[in-house]
């Protein structure tokens, strides 16, 4: 495990006795681990382990009262939303959230940093500039699709795909923003078996090219595929970690489970 | 001062029980009904045509209350619960009690027209209580919004029908998971908020000693200001909100020109939501 | 009947300008405003007193400014005094207020300035209003009918301006985020989007409008007093917004008309029975009755917010409706043909 202050040369984010309670229960307390470049990192843990709060406190959504989390030798702890997504860290939510009256391609544009006619101005004023922008964003987000196998939905509106659909828009989306590093909450809730295997390949690929990806998810299968490494969470800390078949092995892990 | 602090007790007391109508009604069904003003001119109008039939002007609120009770019910089944149905949002509904709104006012126009009318009982002479100046009507009202309030407040607290509208209020799917029929919860809450409208609009048109179709229109932004006060949905909020702005318009309205003073519960309640977004008595708010 | 129908038209651009400029501030960005109108009056009292002079032979108006200025000028200084008042009423109600927070307090702040007009007479006369406000380009001299039309004109170009601009508005980047604003806002921050700027920028943008509409009103009717803006007037714009096609630009056009005939030429068919009050009141009814019936069965409204570049492949899954709705939307289709042209990219 990295040590607090020394980035180490696998770790990315790095999470340091972490706190956060929701009114008067206690949701994380003192949790710790580090997250590596190039990997896959399975989180998994009962319900009420705190995986979902600590998602939404790495992006920025929540304040943890305690603890740093450094990002690229950063302390991006209470940030906000918009300045943890500055930085590289991209998420997706355990309920899907698109924005359902746009068509699916635009879900995806949408997600490009740093467009230029973002603004009043510019946006009315600055059409030569921004159409072919926009040009170039559809082809990157089209090809975005068609590798999640959205291609042929590419022009419907979001609100018509099925969950399984808007899972892997999600991560379409996601993508687009050129993270450095991807949260996916629960990627595998609801989706039919074929979309689990195509979104694990996925996943392994966007590893491959280096990006830290940690993810939420119930689905041993699906982790058996993509994880690397899986860290196992209860009562708000990290109980174990390890490679998925010794976590599976452990007594620790089974007595969370069935115990709560 | 003191005269015009009784003056603010006869308008918070109207205030407070349109305010605690629409706040329980907020509560349950957790959208803002733009059309309850016209709920309180409706209550108004029946209550007046039952007077003038020759009913006695008591019994005739209590026609008002029911008829304006039957007509929340009617509102909820025939617009409001197909929405919910649909999982509408809430603008969808907010924006479709609009057009309920512009539905009432208008047929009460087109029922009894836009002439001011009156009741026949006259509100009575002036008495000196205390330090306050109040006529009859005046001192009728309080007591009746005191008798009214009270009575709520012993439903919510100790009926299974209050725990079970409670419930609902809090949080609607456990209710239901919880085998209440929450369905029935929102009907009977629609009966109470209506009754209270009616109420309030014949309290109103007393104190304004005029009755026209846009009696409980042009006040429901007062009411708004009350439930704002005391956060939205929160039926004893409304109560402490009425209270305030009853007072701060009439006392304002004793020092500044009485033109403004419609303005001062509006200013108070643009100024507090700056400050206090959630209002003042509230803790966790209900999500939009 | 003539003079009815070019009055209709003049008054039909007028209101078309308004709802294009509400549809930017709800359609695209999901800002409820319910006090549309109220920026629509105070632009027409400015236009006023900026163009009117000194007071003329009416009496004791009393007023400020007094400027005399041409009279395109006067719309745009409406424009901006009511976008500078925009970006008041948006920095106070921009805090994450539940959207019927915001509905209220929309309402309250306009009721607030509705009551200081009607009031505060140095500032425009009070309840009584001003009256004279000139005739713009030789109106003078022109009749009734020939006052229309040109004003007609006018509306037509204005309206023109503001469709290029919405519709530049909802092609460019910057209508992507307002879009994703409405839609979901805490997505549009995840991804970075200047959630803020964007919302203030359009709520201004819009309230511009809503100011130089005013501005033509006034010329238009060459008085103005403050029963012209109640509050009722803004949900009727709302109505017309909703019915007609929320985020669509055509379909802000086609509600600021559908309700325009339906607030005037209904009226001539139904004056037979009751007083005035009665057949106002009708038309009141049926708005609500539509309102309610399109947030039910039809919520994109007659127009739906622009179908021909998003669905390259064609038809909409799922929406080919059938009965009433499907023969309104062939009607439709019927009045506007353009819609069918192709798509970019």
């Amino acid at each position: 495990m990295a040590e607090p202050d020394s980035p180490a040369a696998g770790v990315i984010l790095d999470i340091q006795e972490v706190d956060f309670s929701y009114g008067g229960s206690q949701a994380l307390s003192g949790c710790t681990f580090g997250v590596n470049r190039a990997t896959v990192t399975g989180l998994i843990g009962p319900n009420g382990a705190g995986k979902s709060t600590l998602i939404e406190i790495i992006a920025g959504g929540l304040r943890p009262s305690a603890g740093t989390i450094t990002f690229e030798g950063a302390d991006i702890a209470g940030l906000g939303r918009v300045a943890i997504a500055k930085r590289g860290i991209v998420r997706t939510f355990q309920t899907s959230r698109e924005l359902l009256r746009l068509p699916v391609i635009e879900n995806v544009m949408l997600a490009a940093q740093n467009q230029y006619g973002e603004n009043l101005l510019s946006g009315v004023f600055g059409k030569s500039k921004w159409a072919k922008q926009e040009k170039e964003l559809r082809e990157e987000a089209a090809t975005l699709l068609e590798w999640v196998g959205l291609g042929h939905a590419m022009d419907q509106r979001a609100g018509s795909l099925s969950g399984g659909q808007r899972r892997l828009l999600d991560m379409a989306r996601a993508l687009m923003a050129k993270p450095k590093m991807l949260l996916l909450d629960e990627p595998t809730a609801g989706v039919y078996p074929a979309i689990v295997q195509l979104m694990a390949e996925r996943i392994n690929d966007v590893a491959k090219q280096g990006l830290a990806v940690l993810v939420v998810a119930h689905n041993m299968a699906f982790l058996e595929w993509v994880a690397d490494d899986v860290v196992v969470m209860d009562q708000g800390r990290m109980l174990t970690r390890g490679h998925i078949d010794e976590v599976r092995r452990n007594e620790l892990v089974t007595t969370a489970y069935l115990g709560g | 001062m003191l005269e015009a602090i009784g003056f603010g007790l006869v308008t918070a007391a109207v205030v407070a029980m349109a305010a605690v109508g629409l706040s329980l009604q907020v509560s349950v069904t957790n959208f803002i009904n733009f059309a309850y003003g016209d709920f309180m001119t409706f209550g108004a109008y029946v209550a007046y045509a039952a007077n003038s039939a020759g009913l006695n002007f008591f019994a005739a609120v209590a026609v008002g209350g029911v008829a304006t009770a039957l007509l929340g019910v009617l509102a909820n089944l025939t617009v409001f619960r197909p929405f919910v149905r649909r999982k509408a949002r809430v603008i969808t509904l907010l924006i479709s009690t609009i057009g309920l709104s512009f539905i009432v006012q208008n047929l009460i126009v087109i029922i009894w027209g836009t002439g001011a009318e009156r009741y026949t009982v006259s509100i009575g002479n002036a008495h000196h209580v205390g330090p306050f100046l109040w006529t009859t009507g005046d001192m009728v009202i309080m007591v009746t919004a005191f008798v009214l309030l009270l009575g709520l407040h012993l439903m919510l607290r100790y009926t299974r029908f209050g725990k079970s509208l409670r419930a609902t209020s809090n949080n609607p799917d456990l209710a239901l998971a919880s085998g209440i029929d929450t369905g029935r919860v929102v009907n009977y809450t629609w009966l109470i908020a209506g009754f209270f409208a009616a109420v309030a609009g014949v309290a109103l048109a007393m104190e304004l000693n005029t009755l026209r179709p846009v009696l409980g229109f042009n006040e429901l932004f007062v009411v708004f200001g009350a439930i704002i006060l005391g956060g939205i949905g929160r039926p004893y909020g409304a109560m402490l909100g009425a209270l305030i702005i009853g007072i701060l318009t009439e006392v304002s309205g004793a020092y500044l020109n009485p033109a403004y003073k419609g303005s001062i519960a509006f200013a108070v309640v643009v100024i507090l939501l700056l400050v206090r977004p959630q209002g003042l008595l509230a803790a966790k708010g209900k999500s939009a | 009947m003539t003079y009815f129908l070019i009055d209709l038209l003049a008054m039909g651009m007028i209101t078309s300008i308004m709802t294009i400029g509400l549809n930017m501030q709800y359609g695209f960005a999901g800002i409820l405003n319910f006090t549309f109108y109220t920026f629509v009056g105070v632009g027409a009292y400015v236009t006023a007193v900026v163009t009117m002079g000194t007071p003329s032979g009416y009496g004791s108006e009393s007023y400020i400014l007094h400027w005399s200025l041409p009279w395109p000028i006067g719309l745009l200084i409406a424009g901006f005094v009511c976008a500078l008042l925009g970006l008041a009423m948006i920095m106070v109600t921009i805090r994450r207020l539940r959207s019927d927070y915001l509905a209220i307090v929309t309402v309250s702040i306009g009721f607030i300035i509705w009551n200081l007009i009607n009031n505060y007479i140095p500032l425009f006369d009070g309840g009584n209003g001003l009256f004279g406000i000139p005739y713009i380009a030789g109106g003078a001299n022109m009749s009734n009918v020939q006052y229309s039309m040109m004003m007609g004109l006018i509306g037509l170009v204005v309206l023109v301006g503001a469709l290029w601009l919405s519709r530049r508005i909802a092609n460019s980047p910057y209508g992507r985020v307002l879009r994703a604003i409405r839609e979901d806002e805490v997505i549009a921050e995840s991804f970075e989007k200047p959630v803020r700027r964007a919302r203030i920028s359009i709520f201004m943008v819009g309230c511009f409008m809503a100011g130089v509409s005013g501005g033509l009103l006034a010329y238009y009717l060459t008085s103005w007093n403050p029963q012209g803006f109640l509050p009722i007037e803004s949900f009727i714009l709302m109505a017309a917004l909703i019915i007609g096609g929320t985020g669509s630009n055509w379909g802000a056009i086609v509600g600021a008309f559908v309700i325009v005939e339906l607030l005037t030429e209904i009226s001539r068919y139904i004056p037979t029975f009751g007083s005035e009050a009665t057949v106002g009141a009708v038309r009141a009814i049926l708005i609500g009755l539509m309102l309610i019936l399109f947030l039910m069965f039809r919520p994109e409204g007659i127009v739906p917010e622009r179908p021909e570049r998003w669905y390259r492949t064609g038809r909409v899954p799922g929406s080919e409706p059938s009965g009433l709705v499907g023969a309104i939307k062939r009607r439709e289709a019927a009045l506007w043909p353009s819609r069918t042209r192709q798509p970019l990219a």
